[in-house]
């Protein structure tokens, strides 16, 4: 519980040189029927330390195909991507991401789930234990260790998936719209569990999601993307401290600002251009 | 009332309903062609007589040796050759004609050949026997490591996995049920064909011999004790895999 802003910007600057995510001129190409299609054009991002990011944009704006260049699961893109200095040309456990299936392995426990991702990591094998038990009790799943997926509700299994992503402790986790596939009750109760572990764990996050409200209610900033070649065309800031009540006017009239730019976005041609095009630019 | 039906002594009942009513159609129509046809009574002696004399036991254990070192032997390599081919095109590309190949010969119309070359003996039943539990286990293995979802090897990538841990973590369990499922029939192959040479070389002993030993003293009653042994067997020992297969298995969600 911190409520206080000077208090927050102790801690942001003690964890300064990390997780300090620089992204300059990114393009990215697909190649679509033989003919190289943009995705990305020209993304210019900074995102501080500690800071919370969220993106939101229509579907095929390139977010999502953002996060994974980010995470370096996808290295063919030209411009800068840079993560505290360093250019990013493959996955790294500096950077943890969480999808938006849970992506558990099924044969596993939650708990040996959980230790996997310490693998390759230089933590002491003694201490493993311990340390893959704090992050069961930070996402609320004590009690759920020896339980494989399948025995795991939709939101418990998210709320593994993000202790798994944590238990490296990364300077940047990327979240892929991580409650996309939750019901709307699940998602308001993994929303605030996602702030409280944030808050306890001040690494910087950027989420991606097509919910504006969850993008307002968790980010620090909010960078609203449009599509057809995917751009940054607006950068919300969101200041209001953490934890965040969802009934904060400014949250509401930012997401109607937020929700007329994303729909008046397309203007009248250019959504005549995507009716026209979209089933043809498919059949091909 | 579904419930019910699941309970065993329930199912027990239910599963011997075919096999009684085919012994009574058989004594009864036993009776009337008594010499093409032995009746429960004649088998039922014969077996005791089997039994006593030790010759049923013996051949039993013949054939249970034959089939478990054959599958021994076949199938850990036809696991091994899956799971390279599914993780290495090079070896695909490399084997995987000439395997595919070889398997649409069945497994007896190599006994001639193999024959020729080992002579007629445990050798060439060994053979015969590990290629039959060889080739489900090597196209299960195979199908099981190239339908590994990608999404999962992604994991990997994001945790630095090296190519064994990637094989050890991901591919290995992800591939588990069809690995079983090959093993399975693996299984179900190596019983076959087990009895099967036994039958065409009949030599040493084994319950395929008994068989074709039964055929030439015109012992109706001996041959009839010996298929059932060879059902009775084949079955106990299918379920006692299915069971183990389940216990490996218990990460996944119950299949109903």
């Amino acid at each position: 519980m911190n409520p206080h802003p000077h208090a927050r910007e102790d801690l942001a600057q003690a964890a300064a040189s990390r997780g300090a995510l620089t992204v300059s001129g990114l393009d990215k190409s697909f190649d679509i029927g033989g003919k190289p299609r943009k995705i990305l054009d020209g993304i210019n991002l900074n995102v501080r330390p500690g800071e919370f990011v969220s993106i939101v944009g229509a579907s095929g704006c390139g977010k999502s195909t953002l996060l994974r260049l980010i995470a370096g699961l996808d290295t063919d893109y030209s411009g800068e991507l840079r993560l505290d200095g360093d250019r990013i040309a493959t996955t790294s456990l500096d950077r943890g991401i969480v999808f938006q299936d849970h992506r558990l392995f099924p044969w596993m426990t939650l708990e040996q789930n959980v230790e996997l991702a310490l693998l390759n990591t230089d933590t002491p094998k003694s201490r493993r234990a311990q340390i893959v038990a704090d992050h069961i009790a930070l996402v609320n799943l004590k009690g759920f260790e020896k339980a494989y997926p399948h025995q795991l509700s939709g939101g418990m299994a998210q709320r593994a998936a993000i202790a798994r992503a944590l238990v490296t402790e990364p300077k940047l986790l990327l979240l892929d719209e991580p409650l996309g596939a939750l019901d709307a009750l699940t998602r308001v109760h993994v929303q605030n569990e996602l702030q409280r572990i944030w808050m306890a764990q001040r690494s910087t996050m950027v989420m991606v999601t097509h919910d504006v409200e969850e993008a307002l209610y968790l980010g620090d900033r909010v960078i609203v993307m449009s599509p057809n070649p995917g751009r940054i065309r607006r950068i919300v800031e969101v200041d209001l401290p953490h934890p965040r009540d969802r009934r904060a006017p400014l949250l509401h009239r930012l997401k109607d600002e937020i929700l007329a730019e994303l729909t008046s976005g397309a203007d009248a041609a250019e959504s005549a251009d995507n009716l026209v095009h979209l089933p043809s630019r498919e059949a091909r | 009332m579904k419930d019910q039906l699941a309970r065993w002594p329930v199912r027990l009942v239910i599963g011997l309903v075919a096999p009684l009513l085919l012994i009574f159609l058989w004594q009864w129509q036993a009776s009337a062609h008594s010499v093409t046809f032995a009746p429960p009574v004649a088998v039922a002696s014969a077996l005791a007589e089997l039994l006593r004399n030790g010759d049923l036991l013996r051949d039993t254990l013949a054939t249970l040796q034959r089939a478990f070192t054959g599958l021994a032997i076949g199938a850990p390599l036809g696991v091994a050759a899956g799971i390279a081919m599914g993780i290495w095109k090079p070896v695909d590309r490399l084997l995987g004609p000439l395997l595919h190949a070889l398997r649409q010969v069945p497994m007896i119309g190599w006994l001639p050949l193999i024959g020729l070359w080992f002579g007629v003996g445990e050798g060439t039943e060994l053979i015969v026997v590990s290629m039959s539990a060889f080739f489900p286990s090597m196209l299960n293995s195979h199908a099981g490591v190239a339908q590994v979802e990608r999404r999962y090897l992604e994991v990997g990538g994001i945790y630095r996995f090296t190519t064994l841990q990637r094989i050890r973590f991901i591919l290995l369990p992800a591939a588990m049920p069809l690995v079983l499922t090959g093993i399975t029939q693996a299984l179900a192959f190596a019983w076959i064909s087990t009895i099967g040479t036994e039958l065409l070389t009949g030599a040493g002993s084994g319950l395929g011999v008994a068989m074709q030993t039964a055929q030439v003293q015109q012992r109706l009653d001996i041959m009839l004790v010996v298929i059932g042994v060879t059902a009775a067997l084949g079955f106990l020992i299918n379920q006692l895999f299915r069971r183990l297969r389940q216990s490996l298995l218990r990460w996944q969600p119950a299949q109903s």
